[in-house]
């Protein structure tokens, strides 16, 4: 037994693993920018800096040295100056018969790269400018960056330059700032001898202190120390959100399960016993009615009806058990058209057993094989439903919760949906599936305890 | 022989026929086809109309407000001098100005309803166009070359169902930019499992039949046994899931669209449940009970038909008759 328990247990690791991937993918590597959306059009670079420093957005995605800073957005100059805009003395214009244009660069002047904001002091940064001399220039160039204050020389100065023939071949040319360098300003400055340069593309990096800091290890981290991040709406941490709101969550969810499934069950040995009557087909015409209207219906028109025009439940709020009645009846309801049908399934294919047959011919009767035979042997797969559905639990009612103003799980992800809140969204999508999985694990390692033959490989 | 010779050969059926014959022993099923054919014809009007406009570079009619006939209640439920026009109409003209009425600004309710037929039949659609083509082929390939690509692909499989369905659906919808393209890749990208778990499973057992044996001692190529040999025997299985998921990625998308995270300007069913709600506390019935029926009628159609076509297409059932 335990061997199996130890065997299934290992057969869960890629699942979770599974999860932890999936939830990565969804949110840092497809999400582009989070902060854009969760902040909105208007937050300051620096907000959506410290947006990406706490959930470790800036940093390489799975492994290495260099990161993107928001200090200096990547820029293609094909279709427009960007922030070269700002910048005295620099051109923009299409290459002669070209229609994608360049940023152009005279001799002579001092550029500044305009910065957002101030270089963070504790890291090492590296720009990267891609140009090429002007097709038409004969003369040799050189390209100096400079670091420092005014870029003028002194103490301050480092130079990077760059020779190069004049051809029309792509050059890069990198400056560094180390962390180390005590410089009053953290700006770099591009000046250029000789001839006219064509810029294609400036980049500025920012140098981790080891390639291994990356999302996705930060991710793994996070997890490991059961730290789902701080929600960007509320400033709270999210493991206290999510503790808040299990509460009710489970007081909303777990009586609709037992009620619903109590219902259920006993409706389909109902069916059962009068199967192909009347009273079957007429709960088989009303399950498959029930299916058949949308959830938001039900809730749209239980709220409608029972709460405001008759008055019969409170409308929205969560103040005592009386607010939960009508959310649990309504989810009850909702739930029983294909709950039923999928027991009465079971029920009757149990009812075709041979051992059913033998409990006939002995003379038992009809309700006593029903409730004592078929019952029991129908346990195995209403357990497995019930399991199952123990994870869901925890996720609450999305709508239902929102539709009545429940402060569950269900109200914080729709929340946290609705205003772009990565870290609430994943926590409980992760903490939901991990949940599954276990739930799974468990029951198989019970059937195993139950039927000897589940252990064999 | 002459036992032989009375013997009347069994007349050779299509596929189809017999599909269509063992459907239509029912008569609720030939009704529910009909709701569904007709509600196809709706919704390719509602097209046409679109693109109509579209194409026009006009605002469409559903989408023009109107605001002197807002909340005008359906025609059979108002009175002829209220017209629109001040002028009396007719008896039949009245009834067929806004005949389900209007809503809060004055756009007609029918034409509204008829855009989110058309709406639906999109995430239906396409949504199987994203599930289906990802279920079948993962479990084509897991179940005939087993082994490692199986263990992978239960592996990608399990990952997916472990994940709270309707949460990953917003989850992606958000990432994916909310609109139209949301709702396609959220729902597309969720509802593969079962059918992957199905196909695989039934490849499992056909992987072993005498035919596929043949086929592969003719040399044939896995690619052709799979798709050409395996897919055709087990494609009612996609039959069926097609008319399963479609009424459920129908309800999700409504859902979705009442979330905000939808469809956006158009008027899909969600989105009109949306408007309605709040119309619904002043007394304006109209919009959300329409709404409700037309995705009641559509919803249970479809679950009728599945189930009676899952029992029509189900190859144990059709062996039973014929022997």
């Amino acid at each position: 037994m335990l061997r199996y328990i130890i065997r299934r247990f290992l057969q869960m690791i890629p699942t979770v693993i599974g999860v932890i991937i999936v939830t990565f993918i969804l949110f840092n590597l497809a999400g582009g920018s989070q902060a854009r959306s969760a902040l909105g059009e208007r937050a300051s670079v620096e907000a959506l800096e410290e947006y990406d420093e706490i959930r470790g957005f800036n940093r390489p995605l799975l492994f290495g040295w260099w990161t993107r800073t928001r200090a200096l957005e990547d820029t293609s100059f094909e279709h427009n100056a960007g922030f070269w805009r700002d910048v005295k003395g620099a051109a923009h214009y299409p290459p002669e018969g070209k229609l994608a244009s360049r940023v152009h660069l005279k001799p002579g002047l001092m550029y500044e790269i305009p910065l957002a904001f101030d270089l963070r002091e504790d890291a090492s940064y590296r720009l990267r400018i891609r140009y090429r001399t002007a097709p038409n220039s004969t003369s040799a160039v050189v390209v100096k960056t400079r670091t420092g204050v005014d870029g003028t020389a002194g103490t301050e100065e480092r130079e990077t330059r760059a020779k190069m023939n004049p051809s029309a071949k792509w050059q890069k040319v990198d400056t560094l700032i180390e962390s180390e360098e005590n410089v009053a300003s953290r700006s770099f400055f591009v000046e250029v001898g000789g001839t006219d340069i064509e810029v294609e593309s400036i980049s500025l990096r920012r140098r981790m202190d080891s390639p291994w800091h990356s999302q996705f290890t930060f991710y793994l981290l996070q997890i490991a120390h059961f730290d789902f991040g701080v929600s960007s709406s509320t400033n709270q941490r999210v493991s206290d959100l999510l503790r808040a709101g299990i509460g009710p969550s489970l007081a909303l969810t777990i009586p609709i399960f037992v009620v619903g499934l109590f219902a259920s069950v006993s409706l389909s040995l109902v069916c059962a016993f009068f199967r192909n009557r009347f009273v079957d087909r007429f709960f088989v015409v009303v399950a498959v009615g029930l299916m058949s209207i949308n959830y938001l219906i039900f809730i749209i028109a239980g709220q409608y009806l029972l709460a405001y025009r008759w008055e019969l439940f409170p409308v929205w709020g969560f103040e005592s058990w009386r607010y939960l009645t009508l959310p649990v009846l309504i989810g009850v309801v909702s739930g029983l058209g294909s709950s039923l049908r999928f027991y009465r399934t079971i029920m009757l294919d149990e009812m075709y057993r041979d051992y059913v047959r033998t409990a006939f011919a002995k003379g038992a009767g009809k309700k006593n094989v029903l409730f004592k035979h078929v019952l029991k042997n129908a346990m195995v797969p209403i357990l497995t439903n019930i399991v199952i559905a123990i994870p869901f639990l925890y996720t609450g009612s999305l709508l239902l919760e929102t539709f009545f103003g429940i402060p569950g799980l269900g109200y914080l992800a729709i929340n946290a949906i609705n205003s772009s809140d990565v870290d609430v969204i994943r926590a409980i999508v992760l903490i939901g599936s991990i949940l599954f999985v276990v739930a799974n694990l468990i029951t198989d390692i019970s059937y195993a305890a139950v039927d000897p033959r589940v252990k064999l490989p | 022989m002459t036992e032989l010779a009375t013997q009347e050969l069994p007349q050779h059926q299509s596929w189809w026929g017999e599909t269509f014959r063992r459907l239509a022993a029912g008569k609720l099923n030939l009704f529910c086809l009909a709701v569904v054919v007709a509600y196809t014809m709706l919704a390719c009007y509602g097209e046409y109309v679109y693109f109509a406009s579209r194409a026009a570079d006009k605002t469409p009619t559903y989408n023009i407000p109107d605001i002197g006939v807002k909340y005008l209640p359906p025609s059979l439920f108002r009175s002829r001098t209220a017209a629109v026009e001040g002028v009396k109409p007719t008896a039949w003209e009245h009834f067929l100005t806004h005949p389900l009425g209007t809503d809060g600004l004055g756009r007609d309710v029918l034409q509204r309803l008829i855009q989110g037929t058309r709406i639906a039949f999109r995430v239906g659609i396409i949504t199987s166009l994203i599930a289906i083509p990802i279920g079948v082929l993962l479990g084509c390939l897991a179940g005939y070359f087993g082994g490692r690509v199986d263990d992978f692909v239960v592996w990608i499989y399990s990952t997916f169902a472990s994940i709270p369905g309707l949460l990953f659906i917003l989850a992606i919808a958000m990432i994916a930019g909310q609109g139209e393209k949301g709702v396609y890749l959220g729902i597309g990208l969720t509802t593969w499992v079962g059918l992957c778990r199905l196909i695989r499973g039934e490849v499992i057992k056909h992987k072993e039949r005498p035919y596929v044996q043949a086929a592969r001692v003719l040399g044939l190529s896995s690619g052709r046994i799979m798709f050409r040999h395996i897919l055709p025997n087990v494609f009612h299985i996609v039959i069926v899931t097609f008319t399963i998921r479609f009424p459920a990625a129908v309800g999700t998308e409504v859902i979705l669209s009442f979330l905000g995270i939808g469809m956006k300007g158009e008027p899909s069913w969600g989105v009109m449940i949306s408007n309605a709600r709040l119309q619904l506390w002043q007394g304006i019935w109209w919009e959300m009970t329409f709404v409700t029926l037309a995705i009641f009628f559509l919803v249970l159609s479809f679950n009728v038909l599945g189930d009676a076509l899952r029992d029509a297409l189900d190859p144990r059932l059709r062996e039973d008759s014929t022997s």
